[in-house]
């Protein structure tokens, strides 16, 4: 049994995501950092694909309830067990009856907390992710609150496991996102596209507090539409990362909520830097790099083998 | 038939069918998706067809982008000659106006016409669903009678309850959630869209057609 004493500023459960049902609208869900989520569940012995916590803030906090190896992953946080400091991206065992406290995050912004055994959460549509917005999947379909308790089935005690420092991710801002072009890239001025990949004071964005889990909006310098281009499309199929440009010029990272939407796409996050965006907090700079599709894929397979690597043989 | 295709990110294939909302474009569409679904490849993750394209999900790990277009080109011939089932045909009803339609005054002012008016057009029309999305379970549906041609709200409302009926443009949807909007409400339906608990979770998918019944 897991008790919530503290969610923090905002905790739910996530898994590897929903996926088979976007003809209907069904969004994936997933755990932003995937890297940070499927790491995780190495280091707690789970089956990929197990449920575990995505939390944001400081002072989250619960008490374990039985004899169980657990870990912490995603963003550079302090930690402690009872009053021992823990080391995140390395496993730890906690005593029946034990306190897990988070006191502050340190870089980055979303972390992952897991634990062995298998929490029982609602499993809805092939996924433990929650959906936010329609209110199922994870934990009755909503955030975290006090006193919330948590099943969980067969806890057990594993070896420590860690996953080597140099393999664990910097999350510092500023961030630099590199991108592939996307379907409406040429909607904009050749002038406004380079101005956002020169790397100069003008090509800096800002993070909008006003974004949430289904996107990241951003401020800065609005990106020009063509003379005479429409604003927007014909509501059509994207996939997580898409950047997508509103009227106002401004970009919105769209995340993983969305299975449609109807505004010009400028380009896609590259999937090597997808896990990133979790880690985008309102204030941070954010900078872009456009690449091709090569590189991507290249980058793409250094990231899986680092993770294979990580992994014992 | 009219089939560009081009590459969504890694591991994204986008095929465009045409450049407006048509029923001949949309009809295309619905073959090509539901033959692919039909597959059941293990590299396929998702599909999403919407008014002009199909955007599919692919696992790039499984399958080279290359392999997967040679795959999708081979098929082409096929796919061009696949049967696909009659669309499903609904009857959903709606309470007009009043508490239900709070831009049920709007869209009469803005057409100049009367709430049994609007009412008559709207339910007088079969709509096709030309996509399911932007939340799970809602339809984008076409094409409405341009006499009731209505703008988006300039701020979308931040709730609406589950089954309102909205209008934008030439489009007409129900929100199968409560959630914010920005079509103009004129009406509510009591039919659950979406039932997340049941399989295959959504009333309406892509093709489908629907009319509208006022109770």
């Amino acid at each position: 049994m897991i008790e919530i004493i503290n969610p923090a500023w905002f905790s739910i459960v996530v898994d590897g995501g929903r996926y088979s049902y976007a003809d209907v609208g069904v969004p994936g869900s997933a755990a932003l950092d995937q890297f940070a989520y499927n790491l995780l569940n190495y280091l707690v012995g789970n089956k990929t694909g197990a449920p575990v916590l995505e939390v944001m803030g400081n002072e989250f906090s619960i008490r374990l309830n039985s004899e169980m190896t657990c870990a912490i992953t995603g963003a550079q946080v302090t930690a402690y067990i009872d009053d021992k400091p823990i080391t995140p991206w390395v496993s730890f065992t906690a005593h029946k009856g034990s306190t897990l406290r988070v006191k502050e995050v340190v870089e980055g912004f979303r972390y992952y907390v897991g634990f062995s055994g298998l929490m029982e959460v609602d499993r809805v549509i092939g996924s433990y992710s929650t959906n936010l917005e329609c209110r199922f999947g994870g934990f009755r379909g909503r955030p975290l609150i006090k006193g919330d308790r948590i099943v969980l089935k067969g806890p057990k005690v594993i070896g420590e496991r860690f996953v080597p420092g140099e393999v664990v991710p910097l999350m510092e801002p500023p961030h630099v996102l590199r991108i592939l072009q996307g379907p409406e890239s040429h909607y904009f001025t050749p002038e406004t596209i380079n101005r956002l990949f020169e790397k100069k004071e003008h090509s800096w964005y800002i993070v909008s507090s006003k974004s949430n889990r289904t996107g990241i909006r951003l401020e800065g310098k609005p990106l020009l539409f063509k003379k005479g281009m429409d604003k927007s499309i014909i509501s059509e199929g994207i996939l997580p990362g898409t950047i997508q440009i509103p009227g106002d010029g401004l970009p919105i990272l769209m995340l993983n909520e969305r299975t449609i939407g109807g505004y010009a796409r400028l380009g896609i996050v590259a999937k090597v830097d997808q896990d990133r965006l979790a880690h985008l907090k309102p204030k941070d700079k954010v900078l872009f790099q456009l690449i091709g599709i090569d590189e991507a894929e290249r980058l793409w397979q250094q990231k899986v083998e680092l993770f294979y690597r990580t992994l014992p043989q | 038939m009219y089939m560009d295709y081009s590459r969504y990110g890694e591991s994204g294939v986008r095929i465009l069918f045409g450049n407006t909302i048509d029923l001949e474009t949309s009809k295309e569409i619905r073959k090509f998706y539901l033959y692919l679904k039909s597959l059941q490849r293990p590299d396929i993750i998702d599909i999403i067809p919407s008014f002009r394209s199909c955007l599919i999900h692919f696992n790039n790990r499984r399958t080279s982008y290359d392999d997967f277009i040679s795959f999708l080109m081979g098929k082409a011939g096929e796919i061009a000659l696949t049967k696909v089932p009659e669309p499903r045909s609904h009857e959903i009803p709606v309470q007009y106006g009043g508490e239900y339609g709070p831009d049920m005054e709007f869209v009469c002012s803005y057409s100049g016409l009367n709430e049994e008016e609007v009412i008559e057009i709207h339910t007088s029309t079969v709509y096709t669903v030309f996509a399911v999305g932007f939340i799970p379970g809602f339809p984008y549906m076409g094409t409405l009678d341009k006499r009731i041609y209505a703008p988006r709200l300039e701020t979308p409302r931040l709730k609406v309850p589950e089954g309102s009926v909205g209008l934008a443009q030439l489009q007409t949807g129900i929100y199968s959630f409560e959630s914010p909007a920005g079509w103009r409400i004129i009406g509510k339906t009591s039919i659950q869209l979406f039932n997340p608990m049941e399989e295959p979770y959504s009333l309406l998918r892509m093709g489908d057609l629907v009319r509208f019944i006022p109770v």
